[in-house]
């Protein structure tokens, strides 16, 4: 049993085969509408793939979650990295945060669309809404633990306040963030998805929603496949990236499936 | 690290920035009307959708900016909220908008509605249940689609002609349209609502039966119309009156070509055209206007009927909502 874990990519093959065993047997077993067998959700996914139109829905899916990912990006690093450095920064953004953190981001979605309207603005904010939090978090505590050695150092060599944030606490902090980021994305590919459930032009809700409203399960459910695949290959790709970027750091926070 | 890091970085603000810039902000030189549509049964719009070089102005003299919603009611916020000019709506969303929210529209269209000999939603049974008349659903468990909807007020109307209190002597159950026809066959339901196409779906498989539908307590019932925000209309009557004149060719197209229909309907909700095959056009579809002239009175009798079983807080006026010039069918 050892020797098996120990072959790369085997364990989660296996738990991907165990699971398509009992979908197939479960959906055999119950005969129900609303969950079709693995073998008839399955080729779906050939057809959807093919589809110039579903990949165009799809793309503009990805845009949106690219942008509000980026904006969260670029707006919660600072805030978290400040956050960790200064207590009065703390001090205001921490009882925010508290309050906004339960707050079901796709639950604001009707309420966000009478201030933006029904385009892609809504949407992307409430993707930005949805991956902010973490990455605050993870920035805040990343910062927060940096050694003050290194910014007495820092100080002592002349840098001020921003230099050193930029150029010490961020390369010291960015094992955590990219945890934050890592937590982010998969928040991010679910807001993607929830923002297009009340209004969409474009978009992965156009298929799923769609085939949901006509009973479509087959459809519904390949869908909800290829939105994992591409949660795998999202993963997969930012392992890639954090281990150039931070491959000197000692745990690789693993959240994904994966033997290697 | 340190060069990865800024890279990383700097690529980051660029693909944010470049994203964000080829966002659609295209200068709009030709008037566009925001439109929101859902599913289903909205063949003219569909057909301006998909086959809009068969409708001389649209695109050209003015365009459509389609947006799709899950159901009506949102649209009635994002019409309350300006976000759109016109829209699907059904007869209680539309009321309850003009009543609670104070959305002013016209009806300019009708989709669909149901008609003596065409389909009527309807509730079924399994075939061996002991449910025979719809006396015997006292104490029983019957579906609806979300409680409080179009349909809700209609079966509630003729449940009390059978002596049967839809709030007391019977439970509701909500349950979106697909998953009733599995409800009543697993037993979790006695009672269950169907609609097309799930209907058909039900009839080929066999096992059901109708027990009472829409039509058995009130004729003639509007399911879908298309409404426009008066402001709308009333700042540009010549944009609606467009928009109402392609709704009006792209019913007669519709209605037309019915094999051209199941394939602009099939692309729409990427669907096999299979699905849509038993039943669309026939005799056990809904009923559509070749004109898309929508049914006043039959508006008129749905609001009387929501004020009446407390579904909207006053009695509202159908005439209110006509605009004598731009209605279907407009030539």
């Amino acid at each position: 049993m050892t020797r098996l874990t120990s072959i790369p990519g085997l364990p989660p093959l296996l738990a991907c085969l165990g699971i398509l065993v009992v979908w197939e047997l479960l959906a055999r077993w119950y005969g129900l509408n609303g969950l079709p067998p693995a073998s008839q959700a399955l080729p779906q996914i050939p057809h959807i793939l093919s589809d110039k139109e579903s990949l165009i829905d799809m793309g503009e899916s990805l845009r949106r979650m690219a942008i509000g990912y980026g904006l969260a990006l670029l707006i919660a690093v600072p805030i978290g990295l400040w956050m960790g450095r200064s207590r009065y920064a703390a001090a205001f953004f921490n009882p925010l945060m508290m309050v906004i953190y339960p707050v079901p981001k796709a639950a604001l979605m009707p309420i966000i669309m009478l201030w933006l309207g029904v385009g892609d603005a809504s949407k992307t904010l409430v993707i930005f809404l949805g991956v902010t939090l973490p990455l605050i978090y993870h920035s805040y505590q990343g910062s927060r633990a940096v050694e003050e050695k290194l910014l007495w150092s820092a100080s002592a060599m002349g840098l001020g306040g921003f230099a050193r944030l930029w150029r010490v606490v961020l390369p010291a902090a960015l094992p955590e963030i990219l945890v934050g980021c890592k937590t982010g994305l998969v928040l991010a590919l679910i807001t993607m998805v929830t923002s297009e459930m009340i209004a969409r032009q474009a978009g992965i809700g156009n298929i799923v929603f769609v085939s949901l409203d006509l009973g479509a399960y087959d459809t519904v459910y390949a869908m909800i496949v290829i939105i994992g695949m591409l949660g795998i290959l999202f993963d997969v790709g930012f392992e890639v990236l954090r281990r150039r970027l931070v491959g000197w750091a000692d745990s690789p926070h693993t959240i994904m499936v994966g033997s290697a | 690290m340190t060069i990865w890091l800024r890279s990383a970085f700097a690529a980051s603000c660029l693909v944010a920035a470049t994203v964000a810039g080829a966002d659609r902000a295209s200068a709009q030189t030709v008037p566009t009307i925001r439109v929101g549509w859902t599913v289903p049964a909205e063949d003219a719009k569909y057909w301006m959708m998909k086959r809009p070089e068969q409708f001389p102005n649209l695109g050209k003299t003015y365009k459509v900016e389609w947006i799709q919603f899950q159901g009506t009611a949102p649209m009635v916020q994002a019409m309350v909220a300006g976000a759109l000019d016109c829209s699907t709506q059904g007869v209680l969303s539309l009321g309850q908008g003009a009543a609670s929210a104070g959305l002013e529209t016209y009806v300019v269209a009708q989709h669909v509605g149901e008609k003596p000999g065409g389909f009527s939603v309807y509730w079924a049974v399994k075939d061996d249940s002991p449910i025979k008349t719809v006396k015997d659903i006292k104490g029983k468990t019957v579906g609806i689609n979300v409680l409080g909807s179009g349909i809700y007020g209609p079966m509630a109307m003729y449940l009390k002609k059978n002596g049967i209190d839809p709030e007391k002597d019977i439970k509701l159950v909500e349950a979106p349209f697909p998953t009733q026809e599995d409800a009543i066959r697993s037993g979790r339901i006695d009672v269950g609502v169907l609609n097309q196409p799930f209907a058909s779906r039900a009839e080929a498989k066999g096992g059901l039966r109708k027990l009472f539908s829409i039509a058995d307590g009130v004729p003639n019932v509007v399911h879908i119309v298309e409404a426009c925000k008066k402001s709308f209309v009333d700042k540009n009557p010549d944009l609606a009156a467009m928009y109402v004149r392609d709704l009006t060719t792209g019913m007669g197209k519709a209605l037309a070509n019915r094999e051209e229909t199941l394939k602009i309907v099939s692309e729409v909700f990427k669907a096999p055209a299979a699905v849509f095959e038993p039943f669309y056009f026939k005799t056990n579809d809904f009923a559509r206007d070749p004109g898309a002239a929508p049914n006043f009175d039959g508006i008129q009798q749905l609001f009387d009927i929501y004020a009446d079983v407390g579904m909207l807080p006053k009695k509202l006026n159908a005439a209110d909502f006509r605009n004598a010039k731009i209605v279907a069918p407009l030539k």
